[in-house]
């Protein structure tokens, strides 16, 4: 029997692949190339996408993680556990793309700037909220100090954003050009539908990985009904 | 018997700590020579004259912060080893208060230690980098004060994460070091402005409002969330 949950999650499997071979056709075929640049500039469709994709999964991690130590109910921390995972994955590799970027464009892998700084301690949060959840002596104690974390990370984010912006005193000049001018005709249509195929992904990542975690309790379950007798 | 008040209970507590510390004085004592060598690490880094050389006021604050970001590590862990070798934390526990009144306690007695500790560490570094301690001493012992309760605030409430876990000072320095990262630069912020001569006006003023309502933030998510943390 195919339930109405496989076939939704089956269809979101598909459109996001079609998005995401559509995506890297516009963004090599399609975008124009970017005078200054140059073809290095193409990885900032991936890039930007990811990036607010890793603050939306923060912001499903706190919702996760009241929600979890609210109504103790592990649908909650599944929430918490896809959101802290699928925010490390995108994390990471706008860590690694970012660089890649950086080096041709600015001449340096990294700068101190207020976003990189935040993306870096970021990613060492969700990391730790990781190595939380494995060090626990049980699912059930993972979640309650996983959920504690995650609050504290999530609420920590704009601070640390602000904290850095401060402390380097203003913004490289070069840093604007993604945001400030207005991009040209086939890069704004590029960069907004990498932006949908990323939410896509976003989605897809975050509902099969909440899957996983639901099939882990039930499995968890079972295995303690058995023992129990 | 009726259950303690919240203020009551949080004084037991912070009053047990500080007992057990007067007793054994084993936190301070290995936070206080780890401190030292840290400092004096950061002479053979940096090179003997480079507090003349660069100004104090570059020099200093990073060290002496990111010693005492480290000491605080020391501290607040040992404060919660000492929990979990006997599994006092189930005592602490079953006692009929609220789980807040317990974070309180915890973090006044961490507080009072590493008060103790940062006015040792900034004494010590006066000497070894030679700055006017007495011309300074009262602002840098309010920017310690505010800088001290979100580090440890904080610290306390990861430090009884990382205890729960069984481990130790390295998972809580992981967890530790990114969250506090605001008060860690504002702390630096704030001490170069005062060994600057600048005071605590203008920009350092609004790092240290800043950090205050930081310190409140987090002391009250650390009373929200602590009973979970605590809970077995």
């Amino acid at each position: 029997m195919i339930r109405t949950r496989d076939l939704a999650l089956g269809a979101l499997w598909g459109l996001t692949t079609v998005a995401m071979g559509v995506a890297i056709g516009l963004v090599f075929l399609y975008a124009p190339e970017e005078r200054v640049m140059g073809a290095p500039q193409r990885i900032f469709y991936f890039h930007v996408p990811m990036a607010l994709m890793t603050f939306l999964s923060v912001f499903v991690l706190l919702v996760g993680s009241i929600g979890y130590l609210w109504t103790r109910r592990s649908a909650w921390d599944d929430l918490g556990r896809a959101a802290s995972d699928t925010g490390l994955l995108f994390c990471t590799l706008v860590l690694v793309t970012g660089p890649i970027w950086a080096k041709p464009a600015w001449g340096v892998w990294w700068t101190w700037e207020a976003r990189l700084t935040t993306t870096l301690l970021l990613w060492l949060l969700l990391v730790g909220i990781r190595m939380v959840r494995s060090y626990a002596v049980n699912r059930d104690q993972g979640a309650r100090l996983a959920a504690v974390i995650g609050i504290v990370a999530a609420l920590d984010v704009p601070i640390i954003y602000k904290a850095v912006d401060w402390w380097r005193g203003q913004h490289p000049v070069l840093f604007r050009q993604g945001g400030g001018q207005a991009l040209a005709p086939g890069m704004s249509e590029t960069f907004s539908f990498c932006i949908v195929t990323f939410v896509l992904l976003f989605a897809l990542l975050l509902a099969t990985r909440y899957r996983l975690a639901r099939l882990e309790d039930r499995s968890l379950h079972a295995i303690e009904r058995l023992r129990a007798g | 018997m009726s259950a303690p008040s919240f203020g009551r209970a949080a004084l037991e507590v912070a009053a047990k700590d500080l007992r057990l510390e007067w007793r054994t004085f084993e936190s301070l004592s290995a936070a206080f020579v780890f401190s030292l060598i840290v400092l004096v690490l950061f002479s053979f880094a940096f090179g003997f004259s480079a507090a003349r050389e660069f100004g104090v006021e570059r020099i200093v604050p990073g060290a002496v912060w990111t010693v005492l970001a480290f000491a605080t590590v020391v501290t607040v862990s040992r404060s919660m080893e000492l929990e979990r070798r006997r599994d006092t934390w189930t005592a602490l526990f079953l006692a009929p208060v609220d789980r807040g009144a317990l974070f309180t306690g915890k973090l006044a007695a961490n507080l009072i230690k590493n008060g103790l500790l940062h006015v040792v560490v900034v004494v010590l570094a006066a000497l070894f980098f030679d700055f006017d301690l007495l011309a300074n001493a009262l602002p840098l012992l309010l920017v310690l004060v505010v800088h001290a309760i979100g580090l440890t605030g904080l610290g306390t409430l990861f430090g009884a994460i990382a205890m729960r876990v069984g481990r130790g000072e390295a998972l809580l320095a992981t967890l530790l070091f990114p969250a506090a990262a605001p008060v860690f630069v504002s702390a630096v912020k704030c001490t170069a402005s005062v060994l600057a001569g600048r005071g605590l006006g203008g920009e350092a003023r609004t790092w240290l409002l800043a950090t205050i309502g930081f310190d409140l933030l987090y002391f009250l998510v650390a009373l929200a969330t602590f009973e979970f943390v605590l809970e077995e």
